[in-house]
């Protein structure tokens, strides 16, 4: 009688088919070409803006300096001040942790939702495959924003929603791509070789297929924060984002709005910062697909 | 083949599409431009309700108003003047209101109006259970004397009553109308729409707009106007700019920050009207809740800066009030001696230490609507210098109106609450103040004040305005002590027009405005 032995019997995956790359890879495609690398400068000053905003401000975001109301761009108010008489460049800059704080948060919640869920319907198949992955297409099939503006309607704004609301509809779409990836990999000889080895369905899945997925899972993930940065200014615009007085981007441009004939660079800034930063994240994920691209991890 | 212009098919569709494009823009602008001579163009948020006796909000009133009549006009000045009434009497007693009505009124169907129609109108009011009721009460009966006189009955002396006549919900109904602004099926779809007022409805598209042609058959020589164009446009920023691009002749509700904007402007007005709408910031006084003990209420008045609320939202334009619904627009009822809480951060200290609420933890819940979400970030301002600390939560209008929701204004702890004009102060007191208020959900903080409920009810029956002043003076002292609203300011009320609109003066509660003396230049 012979007996298995896990180490030896079954060939394992090579670098390139479990999808193995390097940071250093990463960090030279994303730099080594000038989009790309306008997008990771972009991203990674905003990152740094959150981290160290409130040492950079010069005035809280909510401090209301009395008799500096609508003051124009100056030395001293380098961004100007709002119709309340709130410094606006302190607000952009407290304004970064909100706007990347929450879509983070939610990235990471729906990248590891998704991937967990398309990854195995991807993997079972059959009847569960179907059923699930019709179910996400339904979902998909209603706009973001509406389907986000009624829950959030309902249930109230508070950020626990708004991270609620982005996870429900950014995870399907998660959940799809890395379903299609998985579909590609499931007939893989080192796949069979593990469900040869007997192993379970949680270490095929993360331990063989996952590594084979990441690829395109960060570049989606990249897509993800993008969007989820765009979805939370628009829910502040629309008023049922981060209450007040935070210096939400969003809320900032909604509030300009109104005082725009008489402030109207208490709306150019944030509205910048917004595109700019959106600008950062894509240009940044068209670089990662570009890596992974080259690398042979995407096709 | 390949070198004809279709062979450029990027190339010739985007020019195609840009002359479309073009097309689209330039005829849109012309088609606004030119509306038919006479014809008034009112940019307002859209009408939801359009029963004209249970309509509550301005664009309601003033799409209703336009197509009926009411017995008696509250003036802008808040005085009554007569309408489908000429005159009236009111016995010594108080109880009994006798009316004489025209005899030359027609409604819109060619039919005679008669003392019929009022009785039919004022019984269904007090079935539909009406707003109006709230100042008429629901005591009176209405009965006809003749084709061409009206009489109500009241239990009990009302000092407003007439007010109630022209509340705006009063509007003159045609007898056994069941369904009144319904639209039906078939060749006369508005055929329910069936007023004696100055404007005949002639299309009505809901979330887009109405158009009225003006009645030829109407009672009153002095109309000047051949119809309304209403535009349902919500954001008060695009109408706005729909009146700056010329597409509109009148809008109201302008947003404080606009009105400079306008102000500066070649053949733009600026209408500004003093009114009694003012927001309250409000505490929950039954027990176990957050203003339950008088000591908190105070702390709460001593933290607020008034002047400052005024100053920085409004630019100073508002009227900075007694803490009382009572505005200084009711000139004669207002008692300008009364001396409000200074800010005094420190004093609001110590009276939370003495209530043991000392710092005080909070939520303050604001609907979104004019400036109270940055008032609410002022209060937070202030009031953190004054051992209050809250957190602010932003509803949307509809959301936090709405007493399903769980964070409703009505049962909030500490809230916003916009109140609109009222043409009586009483009426205010009536709804908000007293105990039954509870149950209709206008008393949002549930004051019971015995001494309060005593003098609201003496006001009603007053007639006298000197022995009413001295009545108000008292209730305006209990607000002072111990009421459960803090009022930062009386806001005035922005309209704007273009340069061809003559003869338009808005009301307090701007609904009610009179259209019928407008007239167009040009």
């Amino acid at each position: 009688m012979t007996t298995l032995d896990k180490s030896t019997a079954a060939p394992r995956m090579t670098a390139s088919e479990r999808g193995q790359f390097s940071l250093r890879t990463i960090f030279q495609g994303l730099t080594g070409r000038p989009m790309p690398l306008v997008g990771t400068l972009i991203v990674t000053f905003f990152i740094a803006l959150a981290l160290f905003g409130p040492q950079i401000a010069p005035f809280r975001f909510d401090e209301i300096i009395r008799g500096a109301a609508r003051q124009p761009p100056s030395s001293t108010y380098w961004f100007g001040t709002d119709h309340l008489g709130r410094d606006v460049f302190s607000r952009v800059v407290w304004g970064a942790r909100e706007i990347i704080t929450i879509p983070l948060i939610t990235t990471f919640l729906c990248v590891t939702l998704g991937a967990t869920i398309g990854m195995f319907i991807g993997y079972v198949g059959g009847w569960v495959d179907e059923i699930v992955a019709r179910l996400l297409d339904s979902l998909l099939a209603i706009p973001a924003l509406v389907l986000a503006m009624v829950m959030l309607g309902t249930i109230g704004p508070s950020v626990a929603g708004i991270i609620i609301v982005i996870v429900l509809l950014y995870t399907p779409i998660v959940a799809r791509v890395v379903r299609s990836a998985t579909l590609n990999l499931r007939a893989a000889g080192y796949i069979e070789a593990a469900k040869l080895r007997g192993e379970n369905i949680a270490y095929i899945l993360f331990r063989e297929i996952l590594p084979g997925v990441l690829p395109a899972l960060a570049v989606e993930a990249a897509l993800r924060f993008s969007y989820a940065i765009f979805l939370t200014a628009s829910l502040g615009f629309l008023g049922l984002g981060v209450q007040p007085p935070s210096p939400d981007w969003g809320r900032m441009v909604n509030e300009a709005r109104s005082t725009f004939s008489l402030t109207p660079w208490a709306l150019w800034f944030p509205a910048a910062a917004i595109g700019l930063l959106i600008i950062g994240v894509n240009l940044l994920s068209d670089g990662l697909r570009r890596v992974f691209r080259r690398e042979g991890q995407l096709v | 083949m390949g070198n004809s212009w279709l062979g450029r098919p990027l190339f010739a569709r985007l020019i195609l599409a840009l002359f479309v494009l073009a097309l689209t823009l330039v005829g849109g602008i012309v088609s606004a431009q030119d509306a038919p001579a006479g014809v008034l163009r009112i940019g307002l948020p859209a009408p939801v309700v359009l029963d004209p006796s249970l309509h509550t909000n301005d664009p309601e009133t003033l799409l209703n108003r336009a197509i009926y009549d009411y017995l008696v006009e509250v003036l802008p000045d808040s005085t009554i003047g007569p309408n489908l009434a000429t005159d009236w009497t009111i016995s010594d007693d108080g109880l009994t209101y006798t009316f004489n009505l025209r005899d030359d009124v027609t409604f819109h169907d060619g039919s005679q109006f008669t003392a019929t129609d009022v009785v039919f109108t004022f019984d269904r009011i007090r079935e539909a259970g009406s707003p109006a009721l709230n100042i008429l009460g629901d005591g009176y009966t209405v009965a006809a004397d003749g084709d061409f006189t009206v009489v109500f009955t009241l239990p009990e002396v009302n000092a407003d009553f007439l007010y109630g006549l022209g509340a705006p919900q009063s509007l003159v109904l045609k007898a056994g109308t069941a369904e009144p602004n319904v639209i039906v099926e078939g060749d006369n779809p508005y055929v329910n729409f069936n007023g004696t007022g100055p404007f005949i409805l002639e299309s009505y598209e809901p979330g887009a707009g109405a158009t009225l042609v003006a009645n030829d058959a109407y009672w009153t020589d002095g109309l000047q106007l051949s119809g309304l164009q209403l535009v349902f446009i919500d954001d008060s920023v695009a109408q706005v700019d729909a009146l700056l691009s010329g597409q509109l002749d009148f809008i109201f509700k302008v947003p404080i920050a606009q009105v400079d904007r306008l102000a500066d402007l070649q053949g733009i007005n600026v209408l500004q009207r003093s009114t009694s709408q003012h927001p309250v910031i409000r505490l929950r006084t039954d027990e176990g809740h957050l203003g339950a003990d008088v000591r908190v209420r105070q702390a709460f008045k001593y933290a607020t800066d008034r002047e400052a609320l005024n100053d920085i939202l409004l630019q100073g334009r508002g009227t900075v009030g007694n803490n009382d619904p009572i505005a200084p627009v009711f000139s004669f009822f207002f008692d300008s001696n009364i001396q409000n809480q200074t800010y005094d951060p420190a004093m609001a200290c110590d009276l939370l230490t003495e209530a043991g609420m000392n710092p005080v933890e909070a939520t303050l819940y604001v609907p979104e609507a004019f400036e109270y979400a940055d008032m609410a970030a002022l209060l937070q301002q202030q009031w953190a210098a004054a051992c209050i600390n809250v957190d602010i939560q932003v509803r949307t209008e509809g959301y936090y109106y709405d007493v399903s929701n769980p964070d409703n204004y009505f049962d909030v702890d500490l809230g916003i609450t916009g109140w609109g004009a009222r043409p009586s102060p009483q009426i205010l007191l009536r709804q908000a103040y007293i105990e039954s208020g509870i149950e209709t959900y206008f008393n949002e903080s549930r004051f019971v004040d015995p001494e309060l409920e005593a003098l609201v009810a003496e006001a009603s029956q007053t007639t006298d305005q000197d022995a009413r002043r001295a009545i108000y003076a008292q209730v305006s002292q209990i607000f002072l002590e111990r009421g459960p609203i803090i009022v930062p300011y009386f806001a005035p009320l922005f309209g704007a027009t273009s340069g061809r609109v003559q003869g338009l003066e808005m009301a307090p509660f701007v609904g009610l405005t009179d259209l019928r003396s407008v007239s167009l230049s040009g």
